[in-house]
């Protein structure tokens, strides 16, 4: 719980106030933390990029949006995220759980993990990639980037290093 | 009634309203029947005008109205879900179904053969759905606005058949930031 709780704090230091998801077995301790959160707006939605569609809403009403999500709902949302969220400069979070890195004990996940950086470099998305406790002390930085240059920004989050906090 | 004469009879009913409108031609035609600082004008993203209004409703007070088609709705049905469950009361969805894909040249939808978007979005837990004549839908729409205690999707069967428009020549961030202003979200335009 140690490691759901202290991403939550940074994102919320940063200013996240509505919260979207698409569940991940790695999420699961983070959901749970939100569904709880009477100062935040969070739901579960069915696909990541209708979810894209509902954060531009709330930008546009001056939220500042996050989605959790695999990475595989990277691969479900480009189109949305060049034509919708880059197209009109709209700043999001996008919070990943990276599925297929070492420690993952499904395979066919292997796949979406080897292009996942490379999809989010050609979309020129600012990218933070967490593989220790440490480097989730970046996450205010990064959600203060997303902010001042009005893009998204995806914080990825290693199988290991979150499994750790499932155990 | 086709898509443009519809738009035309809708007019006073969006008057101050937050308008989400679809990408392609019902952005067109609504932009050339009276272009509106409260109207977000989708420039791509197609099947997201429903979600965009949905996450819009969430995050403010102020009436929304998404304006989808029918090809759009049936690209993103999963959303349905999403408004069923989440929809507040200033939330409206307004689907223009002429049974076609208009924008890209008329082709058939489902909602013309055996798909009723009334039934999936009744199934996916919206309490208040209506479809009815062109005629009839303003009416409608200011009725579901009105009501505060409820949201709404409204299905206005219209004709197939587009005018002859061009695209839509502002910059998407003028289009964000004069629909951020009229919400008194931006100071320096």
């Amino acid at each position: 719980m140690k490691i759901s709780k202290k991403i939550i704090k940074n994102l919320k230091m940063g200013g996240v106030n509505f919260y979207l998801s698409v569940p991940c077995k790695l999420l699961a301790n983070m959901i749970k933390i939100l569904e709880k959160d009477k100062d935040i707006f969070y739901s579960s939605v069915p696909r990541e990029e209708e979810g894209m569609g509902i954060c531009a809403g709330a930008y546009l009403g001056n939220k500042f949006p996050c989605i959790l999500m695999q990475n595989t709902g990277i691969g479900n949302s480009v189109n949305a995220i060049v034509s919708l969220l880059q197209l009109y400069n709209i700043p999001i979070v996008f919070l990943i759980s990276y599925r297929g890195t070492p420690g993952e004990p499904v395979g066919a996940q292997g796949g979406m993990a080897k292009i996942t950086k490379d999809i989010l470099q050609t979309l020129k998305i600012p990218t933070l990639h967490c593989s220790s406790i440490h480097d989730l002390d970046k996450i205010k930085i990064y959600t203060d980037h997303a902010k001042i240059i009005e893009s998204p920004i995806a914080i990825l989050c290693d199988f290991d290093l979150m499994k750790e906090d499932h155990e | 009634m086709n898509r443009f004469k519809l738009l035309k009879t809708i007019q006073a009913d969006l008057k101050d309203r937050l308008v989400i409108c679809n990408i392609g031609l019902p952005s067109q035609e609504l932009y050339k029947i009276k272009d509106q600082t409260n109207y977000f004008y989708m420039l791509g993203s197609m099947g997201l005008a429903s979600s965009i209004g949905l996450g819009l409703a969430l995050s403010q007070k102020k009436d929304v109205i998404s304006i989808d088609g029918d090809g759009s709705v049936l690209m993103n049905m999963n959303t349905l879900a999403t408004i069923g469950n989440r929809a507040p009361n200033n939330y409206t969805l307004l689907i223009l179904d002429n049974e076609s894909y208009g924008s890209t040249g008329d082709q058939n939808s489902f909602t013309g053969e055996k798909t009723s978007l009334k039934e999936v979005a009744i199934g996916c837990g919206c309490k208040k759905v209506i479809e009815c004549d062109a005629t009839e839908t303003s009416d409608n729409l200011r009725n579901a606005i009105k009501d505060k205690k409820n949201s709404y999707i409204i299905i206005s069967k219209i004709k197939p058949g587009n005018v002859n428009v061009k695209p839509i020549p502002l910059n998407p961030i003028t289009i964000r930031d004069r629909f951020r202003k009229f919400l008194g979200l931006v100071s320096y335009l």
